[in-house]
């Protein structure tokens, strides 16, 4: 299926504009592995709760599209690890028997941005919020497609984004860890760069990338590239850009 | 007319059972005896909690990184649907298979275990592996069993989950990107969910009795349900979905009910169904204050006083991120075991005290069967925490 993409954005530390990210595509190095965004942009009510993730995606979902037509969209949140790092201290109390901050356990269901998201913006439209480990991006991809498929008249906002795993899991997990998140608009009527996406199983290798696959994905779309993949231990990811 | 979208088979296990017959019957019978209280899953308390009761399946060898309760839970709901599910792998082609689970826990209380044996030894328990806690692991799991190789994924967005995972099956295969999907959702019973709902005081220290006026909040349970999703005509049909945002509070509903609204509604339009097309609604139905208001003030101003409805959290608990499947599950269930187009209703299970403060909704009584309809059709509330609500419409043609 082709859809249009309206706006690409990303955020990681030290590459804040879309001049940055350009510089960055066209001489691509090694990414820092801590950092944050400065949070003002929501309200301080919200703010004061926000995880480290709920501070990236939102700021990338912010940058994604025009204040005005944030309440107007459907949608998108992935991510591989969510909120697992703060599920760390809870699952930590749980082990030691304590009883649990329920402002602290509301934060850590995965749908936590798009609930905030939606609390800061007024948007009431569909969302979802997903994981697919090392096919986050990917799949997140194809639940925005589902999201234009169901309305096709409403654009849908996908943004997807990690942030380093906690020390106690880090060691399990084998993968360039920086913080990031990564926003595309995305139409199935407006004009502008069309996206195809194609996915079939990958049956050989997958080495580590050196940056996550939605930074992966970004640079290669800042740079026009007409047809590029992004190859997982499951999936071999065709994209083609056209118009 | 829309595409087709048949949930060609389903597998299930809650505390009702881990097979569809004596399920039915206890559905059906309104049973609570498989309820039990547990005082060893929160500090200082003992809770009624919704339990599977059978043992679990034990995870094949092969995938021994993902052998976890919830995975196993997964398993044991694939289980009976297996023979199916194999034969559309083998008709389609693998990669044409896809796989959209929907969980809030994933491994967690497997993580927990592990998390304890980290403090005691600054070592995680060697049985642990991350595939078991990210919520991806049970996507992967299960299409591995299945050995299903197109786009796998899992959707958390808290209670609505399982709806979803319907909801985004039906859009894959008329996307064009699968040719089935197995589609479901599982969570398992675990300290952080009991803490965390018990820490919010949503948590009823006797059963939940959602719409009386002496409801004090949902109990917890556990469960899984699958299905495979093909776009076939015949059989029990995905006809309708609904979704909305609240915009309102990450851990409230609006008290006004306009997600509700929104999403009841969307299912129905999405189906081409009228209010009054609609034979019964699985009510959301969770005993807390805050959704009993709501969502009775919104099934009223969507379908009325007239449609019978009923919670089956009474019977299975509040199964979070499994509770959209499972219920959608009982849908199926009740259009499936129907021969008339008449549908045997589950009865909704409470002390029969009404609220004055709630609108005044038709509650099934046990033993209570449908008038026969040419196309029953079934309305599935899940609204999830974070303010994110999926309905879904269910039907079969009787004509």
């Amino acid at each position: 299926m082709k859809v249009t993409v309206r706006h690409a954005t990303a955020w990681a530390p030290g590459l804040e504009t879309a001049e940055a990210w350009q510089a960055w595509a066209d001489e691509p190095k090694a990414l820092p592995t801590e950092g944050l965004p400065d949070a003002r942009f929501l309200p301080a009510m919200l703010r004061r709760r926000c995880t480290p993730l709920s501070k990236i995606l939102l700021r990338a979902a912010m940058d994604g599209c025009p204040e005005a037509d944030r309440a107007n969209l459907r949608t998108v949140f992935s991510s591989r690890h969510g909120s697992i790092n703060e599920s760390v201290g809870l699952l930590e109390n749980v082990a030691r028997a304590e009883k649990l901050s329920p402002a602290k356990f509301s934060h850590t269901v995965h749908n936590a941005q798009a609930g905030l998201y939606s609390i800061a913006t007024g948007n009431r439209c569909a969302s979802s919020s997903l994981a697919a480990r090392e096919d986050s991006f990917g799949c997140g991809l194809l639940e925005a497609l589902c999201h234009l498929e169901r309305e096709p008249q409403r654009d849908v906002l996908f943004v997807s984004g990690d942030v380093p795993l906690d020390p106690v899991f880090a060691p399990l997990v084998d993968e360039p860890a920086t913080p990031h998140a990564v926003a595309l608009r995305l139409s199935g009527t407006a004009k502008g760069p069309a996206l195809t996406a194609a996915i079939e199983p990958n049956r050989g290798e997958a080495p580590v990338p050196p940056w996550p696959a939605a930074v992966e994905f970004l640079r290669q779309w800042l740079r026009e590239t007409p047809s590029f993949e992004l190859v997982t231990p499951r999936h071999r990811w065709r994209f083609e850009r056209s118009g | 007319m829309s595409a087709p979208c048949r949930l060609a088979a389903m597998g299930m296990v809650h505390a009702l059972g881990d097979a569809a017959g004596p399920i039915a019957e206890r559905l059906l019978a309104g049973d609570q005896s498989r309820l039990q209280s547990r005082s060893d899953l929160v500090p200082d308390r003992s809770l009624v909690v919704a339990a599977v009761r059978e043992p679990l399946p034990d995870i094949p060898e092969a995938l021994s990184p993902y052998a976890c309760r919830n995975n196993a839970m997964a398993l044991a709901s694939l289980t009976p649907i297996e023979g199916p599910l194999r034969e559309a792998v083998e008709r389609f082609g693998a990669e044409r298979v896809g796989v959209i689970m929907g969980t809030s826990t994933s491994g967690v209380s497997d993580a927990e275990d592990a998390i304890r044996h980290h403090q005691e030894t600054r070592r995680l328990a060697p049985s642990f592996d991350y595939a078991q806690l990210e919520f991806g692991g049970i996507a992967d799991f299960v299409a591995r069993w299945v050995g299903a190789e197109g786009p796998a994924y899992t959707l958390s967005t808290a209670c609505s989950s399982g709806a979803r995972a319907l909801a985004s099956a039906r859009s894959l295969l008329r996307l064009g990107l699968c040719d089935a999907v197995v589609a479901g959702a599982a969570d398992t019973l675990c300290g952080l969910t009991l803490g965390g709902f018990s820490a919010l005081q949503a948590v009823s220290a006797d059963v939940t009795n959602p719409m009386s006026r002496n409801r004090q909040g949902l109990t917890l349970g556990e469960g899984a349900a699958m299905f495979l999703v093909v776009q076939e005509e015949g059989g029990v049909q995905l006809s309708g979905v609904g979704e909305s945002s609240e915009a309102h509070h990450m851990s409230a509903p609006d008290p006004e009910g306009r997600g509700a609204i929104a999403s009841m509604a969307g299912a129905l339009h999405d189906a081409g169904a009228e209010p009054a097309d609609v034979t019964y609604v699985n009510l959301h139905g969770t005993g807390t204050p805050l959704n009993d208001v709501m969502e009775s003030l919104a099934v009223d101003a969507v379908v009325g006083r007239e449609v019978p409805c009923s919670s089956t959290k009474p019977l299975v608990g509040h199964t979070l991120g499994a509770a959209g499947a499972i219920e959608a599950a009982f849908a199926w269930l009740i259009l499936d075991r129907s021969t008339d187009g008449a549908l045997e209703l589950p009865p909704h299970v409470w002390d029969g005290e009404r609220d004055p403060e709630l609108a005044p909704l038709r509650l099934a009584s046990a033993g209570e069967r449908s008038a026969p309809a040419t196309r029953p059709r079934v309305l599935s509330n899940s609204f999830g925490f974070g303010g994110n609500n999926c309905s879904l419409l269910l039907e079969r043609s009787f004509s």
